[in-house]
């Protein structure tokens, strides 16, 4: 049987399609020009300038932006993963323990994601330069591990994947507390800790403020503090335009590329809260 | 009991050694670390002050722009953190002492001073004996022009502001799609320096009472003039330093610009299909026959509280001294920032070879030497951050709805007083 | 041992208590001191030790409430909050439901074409939109000239808000469209396949059936899109310098900001956060606590 298809539907899926990829296919397409093409010929047209572009980019204070990548992964990835951790055992023990002061602890949490980012970050610049951190990697990664709206999911996941006879028939076999955990329950909550870490992953990837007020030395920039001083040369110097550019399409590559690569253990579902508990 | 007599004197040994490094010798421990911020890119002089000086190692970061920089440096002093140089613009100068982070290098950088006019001086000096910065560039104010597109439309270069005004109006009867200039809100320095041109001190001390004027007759006069033309749209009110100004300057939408000695390094970026096409004319006047102008930007290397907590001061003025007066370095400066160095004796010199992107002027310098000689004195006061970020806001408003200028000059000054007066600064009337 | 039992979800809670600690009440405890003192100056304000730190009170807070600038920027980014979050949701709704169709064509590419701007950071998201606003660099105006129209002014007045609510639209319409459409999946077939067969269309099914079966996703994404909403930041920051018309105080957080970085004001600027995160607390938990209640009955 042969199904008819539904054109109104799939045209204006198509239409949302499109204008999600507007400024992606303008961004690709003013890369390739070069500087005095930028703003003289229409922008749904490739230029000439893409191989000069990124040589100019890769020559740019001695491939300063390849560190800026780079960086940027190495907070995403490590912070993502201590984060995954950190949200997995608080989840486990808020999903799977009866003890006083739970809630009060999951609802001190959780206001955390209330609070603006903004009225944290200058207090921990401060908190940090006391001990020395400001500037260093850690003052972007140690921020960046507990995730309020990680534990959370942890939390819901935990309740939903690890059923409380498995682990109730192995403390009776005498298994350690630690081991039931790492052997047990940390299997089982795998595929909902790779959506905590993809979720952490952009939004540390993608957050600006924090990394903006803790680092000094550009060779710790992650790629949008980077890209935003560029964009913000000073008077004598105006933004480096064919080059913002080109690193902006550079930049949100390796996330697509991501996404596309996890999209399979991508477990949105569980950020709509649907788990059954 | 023996084990407790060698901690002792363990610990003996590492307080003499704690108070050897207090008395100066760091060099036992290798070389004086600095790090430098600044926006402008000077890591090239650095290496090549890195290489002759294996004592003192300079490291330069380079930052966004220079407001930004500001903010910066005075959280990380408050802080404890921070640089042991930075570059600043003169009129962030009292900001940045108000707030700690510079310290007074007068007994290591003093013998500079000769190397300076006395006006720029006063801009490091704050008129005290201390000095808290060597000047690195000044940024007299002058008019480019589109030379090309002036004989094309019979125009004439203006010299005073009824002239420039007449200029404009004359384009716009021409030429609709076309103006002059713009108004730009987004940066308060270019209107403090023609301020300045018309003689508006827009902060002074005396005792230890500060007087506010940038609400003066002479600043009112600038505002009413530009925004009478922004009223009439004979010149558009769009901000600068956009993609579309750089469209504008670079397909000759834009004509001229009022802008210091820097332009060229920007225009070359922001309109880079008009090389040889601009010129440098001194600016407008205000009374026929003058010659006065007025600054816009220009830094000095400040030395840091930081740098004197951790005895790195010498070694930062020594570094900062040298960035600003030795010729070597200031040739390498105009070459890899573009600036039109301080130091008098390099105003005349070789180092300042006409700007590539003005190769129809080879007298670019000798111009701008001559136009620098008429700058008038500027004065600064303790936040001037709060006076550039008001303007911003106030002028974009009156720039979008062709209101009142002088309005707009007047909440500025409030805004200033106000915070002044919060913070517990004495103010005169 | 039931002692040290009792002691195990603590063991694996010490982590994120420890960093919970450290890197958000040690912040918000100093805010909040911050709040409460001011720098004042000594004579001219110059040189070594100039300002000193001194209790104030709640002086700050007297002078961040009575800002006339901070209760306009809330006013601004509710009205902005007012034409986002339902053409967000509603777009991703729409989407959601569309994709859940079962004869829809071209579903993956459409699916990961609309998710695609999540991976896009809000700074170059707004520094590509911006490119696109500007009507003399602009592919959009430069059709429209050719067609003869005149595009609309979105760098000032009404069309601003226009212009930020479409970056945000575009950045976040996917992601939430993806949480709806994963809720939409868990929803088992049979409950709708007889009202199918019944002959009800499909925007019956899914406006009766569908869309009160997916209530509490619907509801969770609200609440969050409301709490980013409330945050927005990088969007106006980067479209600033492209306009006159977005000041500095466009939204609270800009304010705060501003007097923190901007203007050297650590103190008022703590006490204006501390206000903001009050606020935002108490709206959240009211919300929660009525979106309980209603369900409870």
């Amino acid at each position: 049987m042969k199904r008819r298809t539904s054109w109104v539907p799939t045209l204006v899926l198509l239409l949302g399609a499109v204008y999600c990829l507007i400024p992606v296919l303008w961004v690709l397409m003013a890369a390739t020009k070069s500087r005095s093409e930028l703003f003289s010929t229409f922008t749904f047209l490739p230029g000439s300038g893409l191989w000069s572009n990124l040589a100019e980019l890769t020559a740019y204070r001695d491939g300063v932006y390849w560190l800026w990548m780079l960086n940027s992964a190495l907070y995403a990835g490590v912070g993502a993963l201590l984060s995954a951790v950190v949200s997995a055992v608080s989840g486990y023990a808020l999903a799977k323990f009866d003890f006083r002061g739970r809630g009060v602890i999951f609802t001190v949490i959780l206001t955390g994601v209330l609070m603006p980012p903004i009225t944290l970050a200058v207090p921990q610049y401060l908190l940090l330069a006391k001990v020395d951190l400001a500037g260093t990697y850690w003052s972007v990664l140690l921020p960046s591990i507990l995730s309020p709206y990680g534990i959370y999911l942890a939390r819901v996941y935990a309740a939903a994947a690890v059923p409380d006879e498995v682990l109730e028939a192995a403390r009776m076999d005498g298994a350690r507390e630690l081991r039931l955990f790492t052997s047990i329950a940390w299997p089982m909550m795998l595929p909902g800790l790779v959506t905590i870490f993809l979720f952490q992953f952009v939004a540390i990837w993608n957050n600006f403020l924090l990394p903006y007020v803790m680092l000094a030395d550009d060779g710790t920039f992650p790629v949008t503090v980077g890209l935003y001083s560029l964009l913000q040369q000073g008077a004598s110097r105006p933004a480096l335009y064919t080059l913002v550019i080109t690193g902006a399409l550079l930049s949100i590559i390796p996330l697509i590329a991501l996404f596309l690569g996890l999209q399979r253990y991508w477990r949105v579902d569980l950020l709509s809260g649907v788990v059954k508990s | 009991m023996q084990r407790r007599t060698a901690l002792a004197v363990i610990a003996l040994a590492g307080s003499l050694a704690l108070t050897g490094c207090d008395g100066g010798a760091p060099a036992a421990t290798g070389p004086v670390e600095l790090t430098m911020w600044s926006w402008a890119s000077l890591q090239k002089v650095a290496e090549m002050w890195n290489a002759d000086h294996p004592d003192i190692k300079v490291t330069v970061q380079e930052q966004g722009g220079g407001d930004e920089l500001v903010t910066k440096v005075i959280t990380a002093a408050k802080a404890g953190d921070g640089p042991d140089l930075v570059q600043a613009e003169y009129q962030m100068i009292p900001t940045l002492v108000s707030n700690d982070v510079l310290t007074d290098v007068a007994e290591f950088a003093g013998g500079a001073e000769d190397s300076f006019s006395e006006s720029v001086w006063k801009q490091v000096t704050l008129g005290s004996p201390a000095v808290y910065a060597i000047p690195q560039d000044t940024a007299p104010l002058a008019l480019f022009y589109r030379e090309d597109l002036f004989t094309q439309f019979g125009l004439a270069v203006p010299k005073t502001w009824t002239e420039f005004a007449e200029t404009a109006r004359q384009l716009k009867q021409k030429d609709p799609n076309r103006a002059l200039t713009t108004f730009s809100s987004n940066d308060a320095g270019l209107f403090a320096g023609l301020s300045q041109q018309a003689g508006a001190t827009w902060w002074q001390t005396s005792g230890d009472t500060w007087k506010v004027g940038v609400d003066d007759e002479s600043s009112r006069k600038v505002a009413d003039f530009w925004g009478g033309l922004v009223k009439d749209g004979v010149i558009d009110n769009q901000p600068m330093y956009t993609p579309a100004w750089n469209k504008a300057l670079n397909d000759g939408t834009q004509i001229a610009w009022v802008s210091a000695v820097w332009a060229p390094g920007t225009l070359t970026t922001s309109a880079p299909d008009t090389k040889g096409k601009w010129k440098m004319a001194p600016l407008p006047q205000w009374t026929a026959g003058a010659a006065k102008t007025g600054s816009w930007g220009g830094s000095a290397t400040g030395i840091t509280g930081k740098a004197a907590k951790d005895g790195k001061a010498q070694a930062a003025a020594k570094f900062a001294t040298w960035l600003n007066t030795d010729p070597k370095a200031i040739a390498a400066l105009v070459k890899e920032a573009g600036v039109y160095p301080a130091a008098t004796a390099a105003q005349s010199s070789g180092a300042l070879t006409t700007p590539e992107f003005f190769p129809n002027q080879p007298d670019f310098y000798a111009l701008a030497a001559d136009i620098a000689k008429g700058t008038a004195a500027a004065g600064w006061g303790p936040n001037v951050n709060v006076a550039y970020n008001t303007f911003k806001d106030a002028f974009g408003k009156a720039a979008t709805e062709k209101s009142s200028f002088p309005a707009a000059l007047r909440t500025v000054h409030e805004t200033t007083v106000a915070d002044m007066k919060k913070n517990g600064f004495k103010i005169e009337g | 041992m039931a002692h040290t039992r009792r002691l195990v979800p603590h063991g694996f809670l010490a982590p994120a208590i420890v960093l919970f600690g450290l890197f958000f009440a040690l912040p918000i405890g100093y805010a909040a001191h911050l709040s409460l003192h001011s720098m004042q100056v000594k004579g001219l304000g110059l040189g070594r030790n100039a300002r000193e730190e001194v209790w104030v009170g709640l002086d700050n807070y007297a002078t961040a409430l009575a800002d006339p600038e901070l209760l306009a920027g809330a006013g601004r980014v509710l009205r902005y909050g007012a034409m986002l979050v339902p053409t967000m949701l509603g777009l991703a709704l729409l989407f959601a439901l569309l994709l859940d169709l079962p004869r829809t064509r071209f579903r993956a590419f459409s699916r990961l074409a609309i998710f695609l701007p999540y991976a896009v950071p809000g700074i170059i998201a707004s520094l590509l939109w911006g490119f696109l606003y500007l009507p003399s660099v602009s592919p959009g105006y430069f059709l429209l000239n050719a067609a003869g129209w005149s595009g609309p002014d979105l760098l000032h007045g009404d069309g601003l808000f226009l212009a930020l609510t479409n970056i945000s639209v575009w950045g976040g319409t996917g992601f939430n469209m993806i949480v709806i459409y994963t809720a939409l999946r868990a929803v088992p077939p049979e409950l709708y396949e007889s009202a199918r067969l019944d002959g009800c269309s499909e925007a019956q099914i899914a406006w009766r059936i569908k869309i009160p079966l997916i209530r509490p996703s619907l509801v969770l994404t609200f609440f969050f899109s409301t709490i980013a909403t409330l945050q927005v930041f990088a969007e106006p920051m980067t479209l600033r310098p492209l306009t006159n018309s977005l000041t500095f105080t466009w939204s609270p957080y800009m304010k705060v900001y501003r007097d923190a970085f901007v203007q050297g004001g650590l103190h008022s600027a703590a006490a204006t956060a501390v206000v903001i995160a009050a606020v935002t607390l108490l709206l959240s938990f009211s919300f929660l606590k009525l979106v309980n209640r209603r369900a409870a009955s």
